[in-house]
């Protein structure tokens, strides 16, 4: 579903060629966002030691969107906030794991703004989030090895060619939320500007919705409610 | 035959241009034109890096009055047509506004009902 929205994105920006041309009001920025949410799940696991926390895998996020001016003074998009963190040799029982953990904000903003000067613009966002959280181990099982052990012998290979197997699976939780954002922009040139955003933002995170494979499991503790946001975004008009 | 491929190829190659085109001054290039009269957004992407360079150019030829105008009028179309809020954008950016006041408001002054 995640990989469709991606294409769904991408095909927009192509077919807006033939726009890109006939001067359209499009808009897309690249930044970074600063929040701090409580990730107790992660932070405070007695039983499994996943990555120290610091600022880049805590605070920082990837912020990109794309932006349509559909009406005067106001547009219309989507804005994503992607925060990572990536571990190795988390140690399991049977494995010592490769970790990821990325929780994404995708929000569809409709934004409103004036110019208070010629070059400076006070933007207004309001924005319903579509939130996703996904943690990814890369294990070693088992009965995986005897399995793959019988499929090469089939093939007159020896079973003794193969002395560790991975895989990795994902559990993936959606949450729904809102945001609301103030905004300043400073025009570089009438294409270009810096887009520096404040406010907060509102998610619903339940730890018991998480999935692995389908199946209902319970997933870490994180408060990401009631959250302040910031953002500071490199804005490039394609009209 | 492969031959006259490559030379048919080449021929298209070489002689595709329409050369007895007169050049014309930058100053009256349709880019700069365009840009006048719709603004510089309306130049395709595509043709930035020309549109700059024809701005060099004629601002070299002595127009330079003319193209600083230019720059000026495109800030000021912009500023012009967006310096008021339109029809339901102030509602909306007056909901923002309050909502933002208020949970930071509650930040700041809240207090916990268990303390």
């Amino acid at each position: 579903m995640k990989s469709q929205i991606q294409v769904f994105i991408l095909l927009i920006f192509l077919f807006s060629h033939g726009f890109l041309i006939a001067q359209p009001k499009l808009s897309v920025d690249f930044g970074v966002g600063f929040y701090e949410p409580t990730l107790t799940g992660f932070d405070q696991n007695e039983n499994v030691q996943f990555p120290t926390k610091t600022v880049f895998n805590r605070n920082v996020m990837i912020n990109w969107g794309i932006y349509y001016e559909f009406f005067n003074n106001a547009r219309i998009g989507y804005n994503s906030f992607t925060s990572f963190e990536i571990g190795k040799n988390v140690l399991l029982i049977n494995s010592e794991a490769a970790f990821t953990r990325s929780i994404k904000y995708r929000m569809f903003p409709i934004e409103t703004y004036f110019r208070w000067k010629p070059k400076i613009e006070l933007n207004f966002t309001l924005a319903p989030i579509w939130g996703r959280g996904r943690i990814e181990l890369d294990t070693t099982p088992g009965d995986k090895e005897e399995d793959w052990d019988y499929v090469i012998t089939s093939f007159g290979g020896d079973a003794t060619q193969i002395t560790d197997m991975g895989a990795t699976d994902a559990m993936l939780n959606d949450w729904l939320g809102y945001s609301s954002i103030l905004g300043l922009r400073y025009y570089l040139s009438s294409r270009m500007a810096i887009d520096i955003k404040g406010g907060f933002m509102n998610n619903f995170y339940n730890e018991e919705n998480w999935r692995v494979q389908r199946q209902k499991v319970n997933g870490p503790i994180m408060k990401i409610d009631d959250l302040p946001i910031f953002s500071l975004k490199f804005v490039y008009g394609l009209r | 035959m492969r031959y006259l491929k490559v030379v048919v190829f080449s021929f298209c190659l070489i002689f595709s241009q329409n050369v007895d085109q007169k050049p014309i001054s930058p100053c009256k290039d349709p880019l700069i034109t365009l840009a006048e009269e719709e603004g510089i957004k309306a130049i395709p992407l595509r043709d930035i890096r020309r549109f700059k360079k024809l701005l060099e150019d004629c601002e070299r030829q002595g127009e330079k009055k003319r193209m600083e105008r230019l720059v000026y009028n495109d800030w000021q179309r912009d500023y012009e047509k967006a310096k008021k809020m339109q029809s339901w954008s102030s509602t909306h950016a007056m909901c923002v506004f309050v909502s933002f006041a208020y949970f930071f408001a509650g930040q700041a002054l809240a207090t916990d009902p268990g303390k």
